[in-house]
């Protein structure tokens, strides 16, 4: 008997635990017509992008080898990696926004798992095995030499694209010349790189030929998140009950504007039945509203029985999206790109380093008291730059100071160290002096300054220059 | 089996478990057999961890793949070092490249004491450094003595220089000690300091094989 869709099981699981093969029927209509421009735009993206050059580099260029992480243009520094703390919590508060505003659009419309496997694979798939109700008769027909070949090219296409993404993907990391010269050495050579280019093709390809929906379902925390994150007036795919219930023929003057066709979920690529309200397993794709529409059209009836509508929309009220949660968002959203801002603006294009070389606090040689520091200079630009070095603090009569007279020429991303040297006549030195050392970009006449360091020497304070008297201390 | 299940429940909904506790019952769903499989994937694992591992000591743990890796690079270290002599110095000297290469290290870390032209004067004034450009030396001539110190740096810590191995590495130590010795020549006198601790060390086996 066939268990028909229900809350409280999966439409993806038989009652047995074998996995049930989701056969979406084909849908049209303008939001499957928009979804596929987005999903387009979004391809085009994801394999464009290490292929722009920006200031000489690929637009997007994780260099995880030389430790440079380049976004259009600009050059983040390990150093500056605090940055991806603004980067990663201010994407996943932006998912939490939109959340609370319209659902799960994400998932339905951008999501990268979504984009590929609806707009990619399962495209691959409809053009090989036919629609809906021929890929159901083919999934049952025995092993004919037809249906071998048919699986053969699937497979063998959906392999070659997972391939291409996996190749795609590594490129952001070595970009577009290193993945081409890798691709020309043995495998051997570069061991790293091709296991995760094998890792990633079969793990796309067991995602997207096989697993599919069960990702969406089972292991995404994000649709598990989505009763935390959602309330009655957040935007969500509905059914429309008052307007359809109760379910019955076209030709019924009793019946609500539902005729019971079960478009709706012949079409749904999670199986589920969106008549029974919002569920886990809805990735918002809207499938089930084109598919509606395109029922009611033909009925003359009006459009939107299933729609973006909130539950108190879809109740007959009206949709706040101006409401406590959203004002509280937007303030956090609108302090989390401030703090954004200044953070990306903070980042300086050079940094010094200052350490005291090991061997000895000081030296004394002499009547002098020398001090050694080394002074790291990294540049971070993706361009030579000439930096100057002085020194920053209360310095005293007669040092000399060694190391850091000559111009430092850096390379593009290059970095150097100093040796600072510094004596100080013994007579000149009454205590620890604190300084730092300026580093200043010659063109930009940018600089910074090291970490606090001291001037070190033999210790006057355990010779006190002014002899106690018992006055000082008594009111 | 013995309990049929309750008579008002909805055929379409999964069968209900007639254990009751706290009034909540649970559904008699099966997991996704995909779900199972990885689960059991990770049973066998464990067995195959915990034996190879725990039990019959294959594999590493952290500070043993730390330590051998330690391993590996000095071991690249001696074999670097095992090529390098005074000839073979005395040939890096006269290599163009090694000593312009050495003098960019040499001009960015060693100038500070030692001056750029060796002498440890700059402007007229007294550097820290020893002169490397005559042929007086503290610590001794040969290039395997320079290397010595530039390597672990002087024996006597209270003067200031310090071991360039640890910062430089060993490649960019020789090119400075090749840089230093291109402003000499192999076969040149070669005087020690009259504070060179090397003094006392030649004077002293001579006395004790005199004894």
């Amino acid at each position: 008997m066939k268990q028909s869709l229900n809350t409280t099981s999966l439409g993806s699981i038989n009652s047995d635990g074998s996995k049930k093969n989701i056969h979406p029927a084909d849908v049209k209509g303008r939001f499957m017509f928009w979804r596929r421009a987005v999903s387009l735009v979004l391809l085009g993206i994801y394999v464009g992008l290490p292929w722009i050059p920006v200031n000489g580099f690929p637009a997007v260029f994780l260099d995880v080898l030389h430790r440079r992480f380049h976004f259009f243009g600009l050059a983040i520094a390990t150093q500056d990696l605090w940055l991806g703390f603004f980067l990663l919590t201010g994407l996943g508060f932006s998912l939490f926004y939109i959340t609370s505003l319209f659902g799960r659009v994400w998932c339905g419309w951008t999501c990268p798992y979504t984009v590929f496997l609806e707009h990619v694979y399962r495209r691959i798939e409809r053009w090989i095995d036919g629609d809906a109700p021929a890929r159901r008769r083919l999934d049952a027909a025995p092993w004919t030499a037809e249906k071998i070949v048919r699986r053969v090219i699937k497979h063998g296409l959906y392999l070659l694209i997972s391939a291409v993404i996996a190749h795609v993907f590594m490129s952001y990391f070595v970009s577009i010349k290193g993945l081409y010269s890798m691709m020309q050495a043995s495998p051997g050579e570069h061991f790293l790189a091709f296991g995760v280019v094998v890792f990633l093709t079969f793990a796309l390809y067991g995602a997207f030929s096989w697993f599919r929906e069960q990702f969406c379902v089972i292991m995404c925390p994000y649709g598990r998140l989505q009763s935390a994150l959602t309330d009655d007036h957040s935007v969500i795919i509905g059914y429309d009950q008052k307007r359809g219930e109760p379910r019955g023929k076209a030709s019924d003057p009793d019946a609500g504007d539902c005729i019971a066709c079960n478009r709706c979920v012949q079409v749904c690529p999670t199986g589920i039945d969106i008549r029974n309200g919002l569920q886990l397993e809805c990735i918002g794709c809207a499938a089930c509203i084109d598919a509606c529409d395109s029922v009611m059209s033909k009925l003359s009836r009006p459009k939107g029985l299933i729609r973006y509508d909130s539950y108190t929309g879809l109740q007959g009220g009206k949709t706040r999206l101006v409401r406590p949660r959203t004002i509280f968002y937007s303030v956090l959203v609108v302090l989390g790109t401030i703090a954004f801002g200044f953070a990306v603006n903070s980042v300086k294009p050079v940094r010094a380093s200052a350490v005291r070389m090991p061997g000895g606090a000081y030296f004394v040689t002499g009547d002098e008291v020398r001090n050694q520091f080394f002074v790291r200079v990294i540049n971070k630009l993706n361009e030579p730059a000439q930096f100057r070095l002085s020194l920053d603090g209360d310095m005293p009569e007669g040092l000399q100071v060694n190391g850091l007279d000559e111009m430092l020429d850096l390379p593009a991303m290059g970095e150097a160290q100093k040796t600072l040297v510094l004596s100080v006549p013994k007579a000149a030195f009454s205590g620890k002096i604190p300084f730092k050392v300026r580093v200043t970009d010659v063109d930009s006449e940018m600089s910074v300054l090291t970490s606090q360091l001291e001037l070190l020497g033999p210790e006057s304070e355990s010779t006190p220059t002014k002899t106690l008297n018992a006055k000082d201390y008594i009111q | 089996m013995d309990n049929p299940a309750p008579k008002d429940q909805d055929p379409n909904e999964p069968q209900l478990r007639d254990h009751v506790y706290d009034g909540i019952q649970e559904y008699d769903q099966k997991l996704p057999n995909w779900w199972l499989f990885t689960w059991y994937i990770t049973m066998v694992w464990f067995v195959i961890a915990w034996l190879a591992y725990y039990q019959l000591g294959y594999g590493k743990n952290d500070s043993e793949a730390i330590e051998g890796q330690l391993a590996r690079i000095e071991a690249i270290r001696q074999k670097d070092l095992e090529g390098i002599d005074d000839a073979k110095l005395w040939e890096l000297s006269r290599d163009p490249a090694v000593v312009e290469k050495g003098k960019a290290t040499f001009l960015a870390t060693c100038v500070a004491c030692h001056g750029p032209d060796l002498s440890a004067m700059m402007a007229g004034a007294k550097l820290p450094g020893l002169p490397l450009n005559d042929q007086e030396w503290k610590h001794g001539g040969n290039p395997l003595n320079v290397l010595g110190i530039v390597r672990k740096g002087a024996p006597d810590v209270t003067k200031g220089m310090t071991a360039w191995e640890p910062v430089l590495g060993l490649d960019r130590v020789i090119e400075v000690v090749a840089f230093v010795m291109s402003h000499h020549k192999e076969g040149e006198p070669v005087t020690l300091a009259p504070d060179s601790p090397l003094k006392e060390e030649n004077a002293a086996p001579a006395a004790a094989g005199g004894s």
